[in-house]
C-alpha cells in the first residue's frame, strides 16, 4: 500500500517562549475588556476545539488518520455527563473519569488497530466512530439518544467568565504537554514510523507500541475536551461527535497546515471563530468557509502556517541577498 | 558463531523463495551474499530481521533463537540493516535520521521525555554527539543539515549505513550498498564499509559489484533460493554451478 499521510515536520521551535507568555497574558486580561457573554462563549468553544484538533493532529503525526476522533470526544462527554447527572458524581471527578475512559478505549482499540496502516486504519476507525454514535442512540435511556442529554450539572454555574479561565488554563497546559511530546523522542518516533515503518522497525522502534501511545494520548485529550464541554454547555447530542464532526477537525488541520503544531490553532480560528463572529452574514458563512478551504487546498499545499513559513524564509533570503549585494 | 541459519525455507504461497538454506557467520567476518537477480538474497535478510516470517527452519543469533522475533526485537538484539529502496527517513535531515535511529541506546521513557528530566536531556545530548561521530566516520558530516530526500543517491545509501550503525549492531546486513552508484559514490560507500569493518562489526552484504565483493573474506552464492557454493572468491569463481547460474548452462545450448 503506497498511500501515505503527508509528512508532519516540526522544524525549529514554534516562536519564542516569550511570545507565548505574551499571548497568555493578553488572553488572561481579555475578559476585563469583553463584556459580551456571547463573545466569551465563542472564545470558550475555540479553546475546547483547539484542544480536540491539536490532539487529533498528534495521532496524525504517527501516520494514522483517526476518523473516530470526535467520537472519542463524545466518549469523554457522555461518560462524564452520565456519571455526574445519573450517579451524582462531582464534575471535578467525572471529567477525569470521562477522559480516562476515552483514553482506555483508545488503548483498547489501539491494540487490534495498530496492525492496520494508513487507509485501512482510517476505514476501521471510521466504523468505530459510527459505532460510538450508534451506541449513544441505542442506549437512549442513559444517553438521551438522538435528542441529546440535557440537564448536565454545570462546572461553575452559568457565568461564562470562570469557564473562560478554566479553559484557558486547561488548553495552555494541554498544548504544552502535547508540544513537549511531539518535539522530543516520542514525537521523533511517531514521525519516523509515519515516514517508513520498515526503517523505523529496523532501528528498534516498536511501531505498534508507539502508535498505541499516540492513540492513547490523542484520545485522552479528546476525552478531556469532550468532558469539559459537556459540563460547560450542559447539553450534549450525538451530532457533535459524528463522522462529520471529525471531518471538520480534519479540515481545520489541513487549512491551518498539518506540518505545524500551530496549524490546527490557525485552522480553528479561520474556520470556526471568524465565521462565528460574522454571524450577521450567517447565510454566507458556508460559502466563505468553502472558499477558504478551496483556496488553501489549491494554493497552499502546506496550509496557512506553511505559507507563512515559506513567506518568512523568502523574506529572510531576500534580506540576506540584499545585504550581500550591498556589501562592497 | 554469531549468526546461524539452519535449514531455513521461505514459501510464498507455492513459490519457494528460499529452500533449505544453511549459513553460518563468525564474529568479525565480512561475508558477501551473491547470486543472480531473484535468487532470494534480500529475502534472506528479511527472514533474519523478522520482516518476513520463516516458513521452516531456525535462525540463531548470538546464542538466541530469533526465528519468530519481530523486526524491532531483532534490532534490539543487535542486528542493523539497510534497505535497497527507501533506505532512510526522507523528510528528516541527515542528522535527524541518525538521531531518530538512536531509539535503543540509551533508551528513555515517554514520561522522562515529557518532563524533560536531566537524564533525558543528557541522553539526547550524548545521542547527538554519537550521531555526529557516526556521520564523521562515514564522511557525511558536511551534509548533516540536508533533508534526506535532497541527498544524492550515493549519500542516501551511505546514510542508510549510518542509520543502521546507530543500533550499535554486532551484525550489519547491507542490501546492495553500492546499487546504482557512480564511481565516486562507490568510493564513498567502500570507505564507509571499510571503516565500519575496522570497528569490529560483522557484516553480511548482498552485492553485484565485484569491486565490493573483492573486499569480502568469504562469499556465499545463491541461486533459486538455494546455496550453490561457498568459499573464497577464487574458489567460487571456478565453481561450475556458479558459472552455470550466472551464464546459463553452456552445454545445454
Amino acid at each position: 500500500m503506497k498511500w501515505k499521510l503527508p509528512y508532519l515536520s516540526n522544524k525549529g521551535k514554534i516562536a519564542k517562549p516569550s511570545i507565548w507568555v505574551a499571548i497568555l497574558i493578553i488572553l488572561a486580561v481579555l475578559p476585563l475588556f469583553i463584556k459580551s457573554p456571547y463573545l466569551i462563549h465563542i472564545i470558550n468553544m475555540t479553546f475546547i476545539y483547539i484542544l480536540v484538533t491539536v490532539s487529533f493532529r498528534t495521532i496524525l503525526t504517527s501516520g494514522q488518520l483517526p476518523l473516530a476522533h470526535a467520537g472519542f470526544m463524545g466518549i469523554g462527554a457522555y461518560v462524564s455527563a452520565i456519571a455526574a447527572k445519573t450517579f451524582g458524581v462531582s464534575p471535578w471527578l467525572s471529567i477525569p473519569l470521562g477522559a480516562l475512559v476515552a483514553m482506555g478505549v483508545g488503548i483498547l482499540i489501539g491494540y487490534p488497530f495498530a496492525r492496520l496502516r494508513a487507509v485501512y486504519y482510517a476505514m476501521i476507525s471510521l466504523f468505530f466512530g459510527m459505532l460510538i454514535i450508534s451506541g449513544v442512540k441505542a442506549f437512549a435511556k442513559w444517553t438521551g439518544g438522538a435528542a441529546g442529554l440535557t440537564g448536565i450539572p454545570p462546572l461553575f454555574g452559568f457565568n461564562k467568565v470562570p469557564y473562560y479561565y478554566f479553559f484557558l488554563g486547561l488548553t495552555a497546559v494541554s498544548l504544552l504537554i502535547l508540544y513537549r511530546l511531539e518535539s522530543s523522542r516520542p514525537g521523533l518516533n511517531w514521525k519516523a514510523i509515519a515516514q517508513s515503518y520498515m526503517v523505523a522497525a529496523s532501528v528498534g522502534i516498536n511501531e505498534a507500541r508507539y502508535r498505541i501511545i499516540a492513540s492513547a494520548i490523542g484520545c485522552l485529550f479528546a476525552g478531556i475536551a469532550g468532558a469539559t464541554y459537556a459540563h460547560y454547555s450542559t447539553v450534549v447530542g450525538p451530532t457533535s461527535f459524528s463522522f462529520m464532526a471529525t471531518i471538520m477537525l480534519l479540515i481545520y488541520v489541513v487549512v491551518g497546515g498539518v506540518g505545524n503544531f500551530t496549524g490546527p490553532i490557525i485552522g480553528i480560528f479561520l474556520l470556526m471563530t471568524v465565521p462565528e463572529l460574522l454571524r450577521g452574514f450567517r447565510e454566507y458563512v458556508p460559502y466563505i468557509s468553502a472558499a477558504i478551504v478551496l483556496i488553501v487546498v489549491f494554493l497552499m499545499p502546506k496550509g496557512v502556517t506553511g505559507l507563512v513559513k515559506s513567506f518568512l524564509s523568502w523574506l529572510a533570503e531576500l534580506w540576506k541577498s540584499r545585504r550581500t549585494n550591498d556589501a562592497p | 558463531m554469531l549468526l546461524e541459519l539452519h535449514k531455513v525455507s521461505k514459501h510464498f504461497s507455492g513459490l519457494v523463495a528460499v529452500d533449505n538454506f544453511n549459513m553460518s557467520i563468525d564474529a568479525g567476518e565480512l561475508v558477501g551474499l551473491i547470486g543472480p537477480n531473484g535468487a532470494g538474497k534480500s529475502t534472506i535478510f528479511n527472514l533474519i530481521t523478522g520482516v518476513l516470517p520463516v516458513t521452516k527452519g531456525k535462525i540463531i543469533f548470538d546464542g538466541e533463537d530469533i526465528t519468530d522475533k519481530r523486526p524491532h526485537e531483532v534490532a534490539e538484539l543487535g542486528v542493523g540493516r539497510t534497505f535497497q529502496l527507501n533506505p532512510l527517513f526522507s523528510d528528516f535531515t541527515v542528522l535527524e535520521n541518525v538521531v531518530a535511529s538512536f531509539h535503543l541506546r540509551p533508551k528513555s521513557s515517554v514520561l522522562s521525555a515529557l518532563l524533560n528530566t536531566t537524564t533525558y536531556r543528557k541522553h539526547e545530548a550524548s545521542i547527538k554527539e554519537q550521531a555526529m561521530e557516526i556521520l564523521k566516520l562515514l564522511g557525511l558530516d558536511k551534509v548533516k543539515d540536508e533533508l534526506g530526500k535532497h541527498l544524492p543517491h550515493g549519500h542516501r545509501l551511505v546514510l542508510g549505513i549510518a542509520r543502521a550503525l546507530a543500533v550499535k549492531p554486532k551484525l550489519l546486513l547491507l542490501d546492495e550498498p553500492t546499487r546504482g552508484m557512480s564511481l565516486e559514490e562507490i568510493d564513498l560507500a567502500l570507505g564507509a564499509i571499510e571503516r565500519v569493518c575496522q570497528q569490529g562489526v560483522t557484516i553480511v552484504l548482498v552485492e553485484h559489484n565485484m569491486e565490493v565483493i573483492d573486499f569480502c573474506d568469504r562469499v556465499v552464492v545463491m541461486s533459486f533460493g538455494r546455496k550453490i557454493a561457498e568459499g573464497s572468491i577464487d574458489q567460487v569463481r571456478k565453481n561450475e554451478e556458479v558459472i552455470k547460474a550466472y551464464l546459463g548452462d553452456i552445454n545445454a545450448a
